[in-house]
Formats: C-alpha cells, structure tokens, sequence
C-alpha cells in the first residue's frame, strides 16, 4: 500500500475513532437538554463492570403493568407513556406495542409475561448509576438506611426523556444527590 | 541468548575437533542470527509497556472522579484517545520502526477502549458488555493493516474471543456472527505471515491463538441444539489436525503446531466424552434440521472434507492414520446413533482404542517418547473411563490397571533399549 493510501485510511479511521464517543455524547445531551425529567422510585444494588467502573445497579418500582394480552414476547419493546402522580414521581399512563405521539414515553424491554397474574414485567433502558468506586457499595447501604425512616421509599433516579430515550441523570435519597449523601 | 555450542566452541578449538577457522566462521554466523534481538526484546518491552499504561488509564477512568465536572470528564475521555491517535499518526508519516508500530497500536487500542467506557460511565448509558467489546474491536481493527502490528492482531483475536463469549455464552440465545467476519478480517494477514515468515516465533503464537479462539467460540454458536456441539466440535478438531498437516505446518515443530496438538487432543477428548453410553441419550426432533446448529455442521464437514480431498491429493494422507478421518467416521455414527446408542458406543470405544495403538505405533517407529506416552495416556483414559459405567469386578479392574501400568514400563524400555542400540551402533 502506498503512504498516502494507509495515511488516507488512517484519517478516516482516527474520525471514526472520534465520532463514535462524539455521536454517543451528542444523543445524551441532546435528551439532557431538551427531554422532560421524571422522579422514577428506585432500590439500588452495588455490582461492578471491568471496564467502567462501579454502578449502582437500581431496581425501578415501576416493573411491570396489567395486560390481557399473551402473546408479549420476552426481549421484545414495549412503549411506556408517562405521567406524573400527587407527589411528583412518575407512572405508567399507558403501553403499547408502538411508539406514542402525544405523550412522553420511554421505550422498555419486555422481561416475561405473568398468566397468572396478567401482568406484562418489563425493564428500562437505564438501570446503571456509575459511581465512584469508594461510594458505590456505600450508596446501597445508606439507601438501606434511609429507609428505616420515617418516608416510605425516599430513593429516585431522576430522567430526561425525550423521544422514547431516556437519561439517567442522577440518582436522589432524601432530594440530595447519592454522592452527596454518601459523603455526609 | 547466546547458544550453548557457542560457548563451547574454545574448548573444541583446544582439543583440536574443529579449527579456529571454523570456530571464527560458527561464531560470525551465531552473532548474525541474533543481530536483532536487542530490538526484538525492545519491541516486546514497548508492547508491554503501552499494554500497561493502557490498561491503567481504563482503570483510573473507572475509579470515577466524580468531584470533577462533566465537561472536564468528557475531556479527558478524548485525551488517550487524541495521544493514541497522534503517535499511530507519527509513527506512520515518519514510518518508524516495529518498536514504534507495536507500541502506539497498542496503546490506541486501549485509548479507544477507554474513551467510550468513559462516556458511557459519565451518562450512565447501560449497555451490553458484548456490544461495547464489538464497538472498540471494529473501531481498531484497521489498525491491522495500517500498522502491520502483531500485537494489535493479538488484542483483536483475544477481545473477538471475549465479545463472542459473552454474547453466545449468556444464556439468552443469541450467536455471535460478527465473530465470523472478525475473524475473517485477520485471515489474510495471517497467511501472508505464513508465506512470509513460517517458521518465526510470532506465526507460532498465531499457530496456537488462532485455533483457540475457534474452539472457545464454537460454543457459542450452539442456542437451541446444543447436542450438536459434540458433533461439530469433533469435526471442528479433525479440520485443525488436517490443517497441521498442510505442508505450511507439518515440517514444524509439534510446539509451533498448535493446529496438530489442539485437533489431536480435542479428537481424543471428544471421543472419551461420547464414549459414555449415557452421552448419546438425545432427544431428536425435525426441529434440528432446519436450525443453524445443522446448517453450520454441514459447512465444517463440507470443509472438512475439502482439506482431506487436498492433503489426498497431495499425497499427504497417511492412511493407517485415525487422526486424518476419524470425524467422518464419528458423523456417520453419530446420526445412525439416533437409533441405535448402544452400536454408537461400542464403535466410538473402539474408535479410542485405535486412535491408541496408532499413537504407540506411530511413537515407538519414529523412536520418539512423548508421542509414545501420549498413546498410552489415551488408552489409559479410556479404561479409566469405562471404570465409571461398567460393572465389572474390582479384580479385574485392578488387574487392567496393573496391566497399563506394566504396559507404560515395558514400552517405554524397549523403546529405551532400541534408541540407545541406534545412536550407540556395535562396533
């Protein structure tokens, strides 16, 4: 190959090398910036990913829906619509097969289908909080703490949703960040 | 690295063996044949060196620095990338020398590594730890051709393996195809190494690494038939032995031949396994035949076959030799096995004894112990195999036990006694 063509190439690659991350960071600002947030009720878990860092792994309160449909396929997405309850957190107003026009809505995964209860189980796209190593573990704990208190569950991950994507901005106990409140 | 006759070569001079002359001309031709390894070690300490710093910048990123602002994390997830990318940049205008090319392509392969782990930690964007390991490995591998970096080839087999892996070995029965043309990216630059350099040190560790990925991944492509995997891995082995025997691979040495070792081995394993009665208990429905698991048999047999037919007609084949066919053998018992699992059973107990023997036979001819051994390692397996699933008395079993062990004594001494008569002839 001549120097030119393997420089070519290799400035096409070095662009592909940048727009991947650049691509990655445009979408979530973009849903940061002009998404609508939601307070969605969580219960957080502390695993680990060899590449990224520690996580809180968090366990939504809303999972799963009534439906007398059978045929929901495990894997398969599910359109969540969105509203908003007395105190602010957020609800299922609706699902679907397909995407809502009038409604913000969040596009989830279908776990498993329960006969017996009717109820359709389903997972958001946004269940990883990355955490700093030394707060991660401690961030379960003091969920765990604070809901010896007198609120019922007064942990919730704060999203931007905007089009069917969803950010996962930060994660709240008590309204104070969960880093914040690691460290106090 | 100095070679031992080397050393010696004043004493020989001294006892008049060998004049100075050819002393002189023995150590020119030693000290040219390791002119380069300075360089090479060089090379192998800045492979290291770029592999360490690498992997303790995607460490350090993990640790997650959250008291910095997102703008400055987002920074600093393009800064090993934007180095990476300038020293590759560097090192292939001013085309600097292998050290420079394997270093810089190593380090860039973490950088990009690095920077999307790093973005998707800062957004905490979920995601498949197969989809990224496929996202970084795509991103690099031109890197391949562009550099000619033996270590980028190593790091894109070892992460193809990885993100196969964890995608077909979840559980969630999806097989990873893009395995298939990741693979295939780096086949040509593979045998142009062959042709080029044979016998170096780096087509050896090709010659290992490459038939193992294969027989890491094979696993994966098994979702909803999993009893075909006895099948095609056995195929699988019998095509890595036909390769060993390509006239690229058969003049080297068995430990540069990783396809020989790895297909003999996994034949013999395979057959021990399928020499369980219990083994062949499969449920068999018309669902198999039209799954992937079918369709990919039949490509590995049809290739197998192929190379067979080759190495035939190359005049190749040693025909008193299991090793070359023993797959086709062992497919045409597999599917007739449907019915019948007791004849499976007893052909494929016979087909190990075989194998056995010829291994003995093929030691003791060629005076050479560890092929001898191994012979004997495959028998012995097979009795202790079918310890665990006869009922036959602990007499008789103690007696077979005895017999294999005098077995290994009395071979072994003849072969001893037939080696020393040859290098010691009488005069």
């Amino acid at each position: 190959m001549k120097t030119v063509h393997i420089i070519s190439i290799f400035l096409v690659l070095v662009l592909a090398q940048l727009f991947v991350p650049a691509k990655m960071i445009f979408d979530q600002e973009k849903v940061l910036t002009k998404g609508v947030s939601y307070k969605f009720k969580t219960q957080p878990v502390d695993p680990s990913d060899p590449f990224k860092g520690k996580y809180i792994y968090l366990n939504y309160e809303i999972n799963s829906a009534v439906s007398k449909d059978t045929t929901w396929v495990n894997g398969s997405p599910i359109y969540i619509a969105l509203a908003t309850d007395a105190l602010g957190f957020a609800t299922v107003k609706r699902f679907s097969r397909t995407a809502f026009e009038d409604s913000d809505y969040i596009q989830a995964k279908v776990d498993w289908y329960n006969k017996m209860n009717q109820t359709v189980h389903f997972s958001f796209p946004f269940t990883e909080f990355y955490m700093n190593e030394a707060k991660a573990y401690e961030a379960e704990v003091a969920h765990m703490n604070a809901q010896s208190d007198s609120l019922p569950n007064n942990t919730y991950a704060l999203v931007y949703v905007f089009e069917g994507k969803a950010v996962l901005d930060n994660v709240f106990i008590n309204d104070i960040p969960i880093a914040d409140y690691v460290e106090k | 690295m100095k070679s031992k006759l080397s050393d010696e070569l004043p004493d020989l001079v001294t006892h008049n063996i060998i004049s100075e002359e050819t002393a002189l001309k023995i150590q020119t031709y030693f000290d040219s044949k390791h002119e380069d390894a300075p360089n090479r070690l060089f090379t192998v300490f800045g492979i290291l060196g770029a592999l360490l710093i690498g992997l303790g910048v995607i460490l350090m990123l993990a640790h997650n620095w959250d008291y910095f602002p997102r703008s400055l994390k987002t920074l600093l997830a393009f800064l090993p990338l934007i180095i990476g990318q300038g020293l590759v940049g560097y090192t292939i205008l001013k085309k600097k020398s292998a050290t420079w090319r394997e270093a810089s392509g190593t380090f860039l392969f973490f950088a990009v590594g690095s920077s999307i782990a790093l973005i998707s930690q800062i957004y905490n964007i979920p995601g498949d730890l197969s989809v990224y390991v496929l996202t970084w490995v795509v991103l690099v591998m031109p890197l391949i051709y562009l550099l000619k970096s033996h270590a980028v080839v190593i790091l894109h087999l070892v992460f193809s393996t990885f993100y196969a892996s964890s995608l077909g070995y979840d559980g969630f029965g999806v097989a990873p195809w893009y395995y298939l043309l990741l693979l295939a990216f780096v086949l040509p630059y593979y045998v142009s190494m062959l042709k080029r350099q044979p016998q170096s040190n780096r087509v050896s560790i090709f010659n290992w690494l490459l038939p193992l990925s294969v027989i890491i991944t094979l696993g994966t492509f098994l979702q909803e038939h999993g009893e075909m995997g006895y099948v095609m891995y056995v195929i699988l082995f019998g095509i890595f032995y036909n390769i060993g025997r390509l006239p690229q691979f058969a003049d080297q040495k068995l430990r540069r031949n990783g396809y020989v070792v790895l297909g003999s081995v996994g034949t013999v394993v395979m057959l021990l396994i399928m020499s369980f009665n219990g083994v062949w208990d499969f449920e068999w429905d018309a669902a198999l035949f039209a799954s992937h698991e079918f369709l990919m048999t039949i490509v590995c047999y049809a290739i197998g076959l192929a190379l067979l037919i080759y190495l035939h007609k190359k005049r190749l084949v040693q025909y008193i030799n299991l090793f070359h066919y023993v797959f086709i053998i062992f497919v045409i018992v597999f599917f007739s096995g449907m019915g019948n699992n007791i004849m499976a059973t007893v052909i494929v107990n016979l087909l190990v004894l075989s194998l056995g023997l010829i291994t003995i036979k093929f030691g003791a001819d060629k005076l050479h112990f560890g092929i001898l051994n191994y012979g004997l390692v495959i028998l012995t397996a097979l009795i202790v195999s079918r310890f665990f699933d006869t009922d036959m008395s602990f007499a008789i079993r103690g007696l077979l036990f005895v017999g294999v062990g005098i077995g290994f004594f009395v071979t072994n001494y003849v072969m001893l006694k037939r080696k020393k008569a040859i290098v010691t002839p009488k005069l």
